[in-house]
């Protein structure tokens, strides 16, 4: 076994202690730390990765030295690597991006415990991530949910307390239900380890025994993972949550956690139960209908909303409808068009949550549409970043969102039943989408704002700027050189069977 | 289905307490009674573990009299992820129960309903 | 053979330096560099187009989805027209512009529409196609929100929300055709081979018809049509002869690009789907210019206008007839000039009198002699008088609807056309009349001569030339189409 292979335990094992290290650390060390660990985890994610694409399969690591089905095991492939190194970028940049907005929304006390919570985020992710035991990922789905609403609740103002208790709730009852969904599980089969399971479901279904725990188990574990990743209609904390905490949280929130789970739901699928076996549930076509809705819904929300960062919240909920929708559609292309949405929702939403803050700060703090305008000028490198991301969103072709919709409705053409239900309401969503964020782009251009607020030039906001410009880049990268991604993913999605 | 149940009535006990549990952490609008449902959900899901876990006639997984047989001692994993699962379930508890009291000191209330309208009010 | 990204690149380049150059310049500097990037860009485009027939891939989008660019004589024709009106109502622009703010913002987006629509004529497959489409629509937004009122802001999110919808109808078709379809790249005669009887043949037939009624937003077809003649007045003279000559002219692009260069037009032949098309396309050629003929606001009535005469060309491209396609074709051009020129003389008279309504513009003739005699001309050339390009174009447009097999329409159309036709010299001429013969009670003491700067009447006479040209010279034209429209029908 090579080296590289521990990297996956190490990266966890690092950003874990890191988080325990910074809280004795002073401020500017503890930043520094936390800076260095987003990075170091990165630049191993990435060796691992190409270490998997030069030897094209996946292993196991095991944690301590009992084999299966005893001991606790990890596994990579290159979907797993490939996730952790877009993680640890889009957390890198959300952290940078944020972080002099940190200062004015956080107590000077609480700084460091910002930096523990968002490396134990990161542990958990990537436990998340690679892990291939199920109590473990029950485990860090919880540590996961303590961190994420820790990030919520660390603005201390009444709005963000009351979200980080309504994100709580949400995120309990789903781990709750995971929780029961796994202990069946485990007690049909016997096993914890991903892949010992797999085994056993497959002989249960040729038995034709337990049929109806088993769909009630894969059911419960579904419905969990899916409360805690907004789908609608369970998403009723989410725009105060994304809405009033800082906003580096709410970057990370929208584009890593949620994102998380529903990783998870991935490997439950492939490596649990066996893609085959879900696509015979009915529990494809319930994802399916409740993405459709999310979409539609979600998008309608955001229409109504007054409030800049409420409004990207909102998005986000129709936009985790689109990769459930890929999920629904049951087959290998859907799959491939959820996870690159995975990866181009996570880049471009992270960017408008930046840009957003950007908008606001020379508009007096205020979020209301009606401050924004002509706030593009006011902050010319926000303004730019957030047209970027709204075409993203809307579905341009050169940015990542076009190919995500171009995915997603190769896939739909493939699946008969599904087909025109996809395609229309992806028609509809995708105008939506465009109703609103062309509405703030026009807003933000409006050339009769207010010219009492200050103008912000590149030299007050150097990081902000790079920042920004980074997620576009990333943006673009994914819109225009998808193929080596979306083979990678398929790479990785074979390497999960 | 019911000679099944009724062989597993630990089980279907466990379901129904955790039935009871979820509805209500969902509905409850007392925040302390929504701590007390997750509680409740939370151990239902142990008490099913511990029901799996169980094997009638044996002891509990402890060497003792010189018997190392595996015949005479229970499964002890479920046991252990029962541990697990509580020390994860009282600092989840511990954490919920922190932010009910942050919000009352706010808002002198553990009305969830009531404290949301008072933000309204606030209008932040 | 990248000399073909030339024209595209480098007048979005120079726009965008416009745009992000932080000052705003002085005036003669601002208008010397767009007149200077105008002119080049069209020096590229007249020396890319001596690379017809070679084609270019610059990346792959996913595994079968090239970008790329290939001219033929579709492009020729479209771009030679983009850059002769671009570069008219630029030097129309340079005096016009003077009175509207944030000129850097709007020479930026000029060019960079420039870029976009030269890309538009030269993309080589669907896909690359449909991305400019889009870049088109989001460039030229901020052309018809420039003044920044509220009205204009609500023009330009109703033309958003249009063509955005009308984008997707179209992506829609395109996800199908890519199932459906081998490749996506334009080829004279259609790439499907599908025969339309088929189970996936009738299938296609609908995707065609929301391919049509999607692309057929921008041309501003009948039920998506009221854009145009909200979008139109609200944009500064000069965009909205440049929207209206050559920017709904990429919805006619696309059609002919869609229907003859991917469908086939044998597909479509005698289908449910051409008769929905002509009938679309009739309705909508009357209903313009009824429209037009009630409408007091100038540039509203032009807008109307516009919509009635694209659809003579619909009308030409639905009968699928080679005369028919020749002759709207032309109309493509004369079309371009005439309303081109129409838009920027409203223009100055919006910029010498400051009047918008058509009854306030008394006597119009006596202050500005030239610019009316220009108008006189083109009106005639819209209505189809000869010798003007109109007249030629309609010609072959009512010889093709004849010609054509069609079933009743080769009646219905021609007779359309013609009362449309009547209509048209209702709603232009009496401007002409009101404004060269005032009537007994105009005080001719008050009449000053305000003839428009001399920067403005010479695009305005230039294009009026043109207009008679093609009427007086079609063959230039019609030998040259006449060979490859026979490989197209």
């Amino acid at each position: 076994m090579d080296f590289v292979c521990n990297f996956p335990f190490f990266s966890i094992l690092i950003s874990l202690f890191s988080g325990t290290i910074c809280s004795v650390l002073p401020e500017k060390a503890a930043k520094a730390v936390n800076r260095i660990v987003i990075a170091a985890v990165g630049v191993m994610s990435g060796i691992l990765l190409l270490y998997l694409l030069g030897t094209g399969e996946s292993f196991v690591y095991w944690m301590g030295h009992f084999p299966a089905p005893w001991g606790n095991e990890i596994r990579a492939g290159i979907l797993e690597a490939g996730m952790a190194l877009f993680f640890c970028i889009i957390m890198y940049l959300s952290m940078a991006g944020g972080a002099h907005k940190l200062f004015d929304e956080v107590e000077e006390s609480k700084h460091n415990l910002y930096y523990i919570l968002i490396n134990l985020l990161l542990s958990s992710l990537l436990a998340l991530v690679y892990t291939n035991d199920m109590f473990t990922a029950y485990v860090f789905v919880e540590i996961n949910t303590i961190s994420a609403c820790g990030l919520i609740m660390i603005r201390q103002v009444g709005r963000t307390i009351e979200a980080a208790v309504r994100y709580m709730i949400m995120s309990l009852l789903g781990s709750g239900l995971f929780l029961f969904g796994l202990c069946i599980m485990y007690d049909l089969t016997g096993h914890l380890l991903m892949s010992n399971i797999k085994e056993s479901v497959a002989l249960l279904i040729q038995s034709g025994e337990y049929q109806i725990p088993l769909i009630v188990s894969v059911a419960l574990m579904c419905i969990g993972l899916c409360i805690k990743s907004a789908l609608f209609p369970f998403h009723a904390w989410l725009p105060d949550a994304y809405g009033y905490s800082t906003v580096s949280s709410a970057a990370i929130l929208s584009s890593l956690v949620s994102k998380g789970y529903i990783f998870l739901l991935i490997k439950i699928i492939y490596r649990v139960i066996g893609f085959e076996i879900f696509n015979n549930t009915r529990i494809i076509d319930v994802l399916f209908v409740f993405g459709l809705l999310g979409m539609i819904f979600g998008s309608l929300s955001a229409i109504k909303e007054n409030d800049i960062r409420r409004m990207i919240a909102y998005s986000s909920v129709a936009q985790i409808g689109y990769i459930y929708m890929g999920f629904g559609m049951g087959t290998q292309a859907g799959m491939v068009a959820s996870v690159f949405h995975i990866l181009s929702h996570a880049a471009t939403k992270s960017l408008l949550f930046i840009a957003a803050i950007g908008l606001t700060e020379v508009s007096g703090g205020s979020r209301k549409f009606i401050d924004l305008t002509g706030a593009g000028y006011r902050n010319k490198w926000a303004g730019v970043a957030f047209t970027a991301g709204s075409l993203s969103m809307v579905g341009v072709p050169l940015f990542s969102g076009f190919i995500s919709k171009l995915l997603f409705a190769q896939a739909a053409v493939q699946v008969e039943g599904k087909m025109l239900a996809a395609l229309i309401v992806l028609g509809i969503s995708t105008v939506l989408n465009a109703i609103y964020f062309m509405k703030t782009v026009i807003r933000i251009y409006a050339t009769t704002g207010d010219t009492s607020y200050p103008c912000i030039t590149f030299k007050d906001m150097k990081v902000h700027a790079i920042v920004l410009l980074f997620f576009i880049v990333l943006n673009i990268i994914l819109g225009v050189s998808s193929q080596p991604i979306v083979n990678m993913i398929e790479q990785g999605l074979a390497m999960f069977a | 289905m019911g000679p099944n149940l009724w062989i597993n009535y630990g089980e279907a006990v466990a379901a129904i307490l955790f039935c009871i549990g979820f509805t209500n952490l969902l509905l409850q609008t007392n925040l302390i009674k929504k701590i007390i449902g997750l509680n409740i959900m939370d151990s239902a899901i142990y008490l099913f573990l511990a029901e799996k876990g169980y094997i009638a006639g044996r002891t509990a997984p402890i060497v003792t009299d010189g018997i190392t047989s595996v015949e005479a001692y229970i499964n002890p994993i479920p046991s252990g992820l029962v541990l697990t699962g509580i020390v994860v379930s009282v600092s989840v508890s511990a954490l919920m129960l922190s932010l009910t009291i942050r919000l009352y000191i706010r808002y002198h209330s553990l009305d969830l309903d009531e404290i949301a309208a008072q933000l309204k009010k606030e209008g932040r | 053979m990248y000399l073909i990204l030339l024209p595209i690149l480098f007048p979005i380049l120079a726009g965008l330096c416009l745009l992000v150059y932080r000052k705003e310049p002085e005036r003669k500097l601002l208008t010397a560099f767009t007149g200077i990037c105008l002119v080049i860009t069209g020096a590229l485009v007249v020396s890319a187009l001596t690379l017809a027939r070679q084609s270019l891939t610059l990346f792959y989008l996913t595994r079968t989805l090239p970008i790329c660019f290939r001219i033929d004589e579709i492009s020729v024709l479209f771009s030679l027209l983009t850059v002769i009106v671009f570069i008219c109502a630029g030097l129309f622009a340079f005096v016009y512009m003077k009175h509207e703010q944030k000129e850097k913002r709007y020479y930026g987006f000029y060019l960079m529409v420039f870029g976009v629509l030269n890309a538009l004529c030269f993309a080589g497959n669907l896909i690359t196609f449909y991305l400019f489409f889009e870049l088109l629509t989001l460039s030229s937004l901020p052309l018809v929100l420039h003044t920044g009122t509220k009205e204009a802001i609500m023009a330009g999110l109703k033309y958003l929300f249009y063509s955005l919808c009308g984008a997707y109808a179209s992506l829609f078709g395109i996800y199908f055709l890519y199932h459906n379809c081998d490749t996506l790249t334009f080829t004279a005669g259609g790439v499907l081979q599908v025969s339309p009887a088929s189970p996936e043949g009738r299938f296609l037939l609908l995707i065609a018809f929301v391919m049509i009624l999607g692309f057929g937003v921008k041309a501003g077809m009948f039920p998506m049509h009221a854009w145009l003649p909200t979008a139109h007045p609200a944009a500064p003279a000069p965009a909205s002869a440049a929207l209206s000559a050559v920017i709904v002219k990429a919805g006619v692009l696309a059609l002919i690009r869609v229907i003859y260069y991917i469908f086939g037009a044998d597909f479509l032949r005698g289908s449910w789907v051409q008769t929905a098309w002509l009938t679309l396309a009739l309705v909508t050629v009357f209903m313009g210019s009824m429209l037009a003929y009630r409408e007091p606001v100038l540039k509203k009535r032009l807008a109307y206008s516009t919509v009635s005469q694209l659809s003579y060309i619909l009308f030409g491209l639905a009968v699928m007839h080679p005369d028919a396609f020749t002759g709207g074709l032309l109309h493509v051009l004369a079309h371009g000039f005439i309303k081109g020129s129409l838009f920027l003389i409203a223009g100055a008279i919006i910029y010498t009198t400051g009047k918008t309504k058509v009854h306030e513009l008394r006597g119009i003739g006596k202050e500005m002699p030239l610019t009316m005699w220009c108008y006189t001309i083109v009106s005639l050339g819209l209505i189809g008088i000869p010798p003007t390009g109109g007249f030629v174009s309609k010609w072959y447009l009512a010889i093709g609807g004849l010609a054509g097999d069609i079933g009743i329409f080769r009646y219905i159309g021609p007779i359309v056309l013609l009362i449309s036709a009547l209509l048209t010299a209702g709603y232009l001429l009496p401007l002409t009349i009101q404004g060269f013969f005032p009537g007994a009670d105009y005080d001719y003491n008050t009449l000053q001569k305000r003839e428009p700067a001399r920067l403005m009447t010479i695009p305005i006479l230039f294009m009026t030339i043109l207009s008679v040209i093609v009427g007086l010279f079609p063959n230039i034209i019609t030998d040259y189409l006449t060979e490859f429209v026979s490989t197209l029908l």
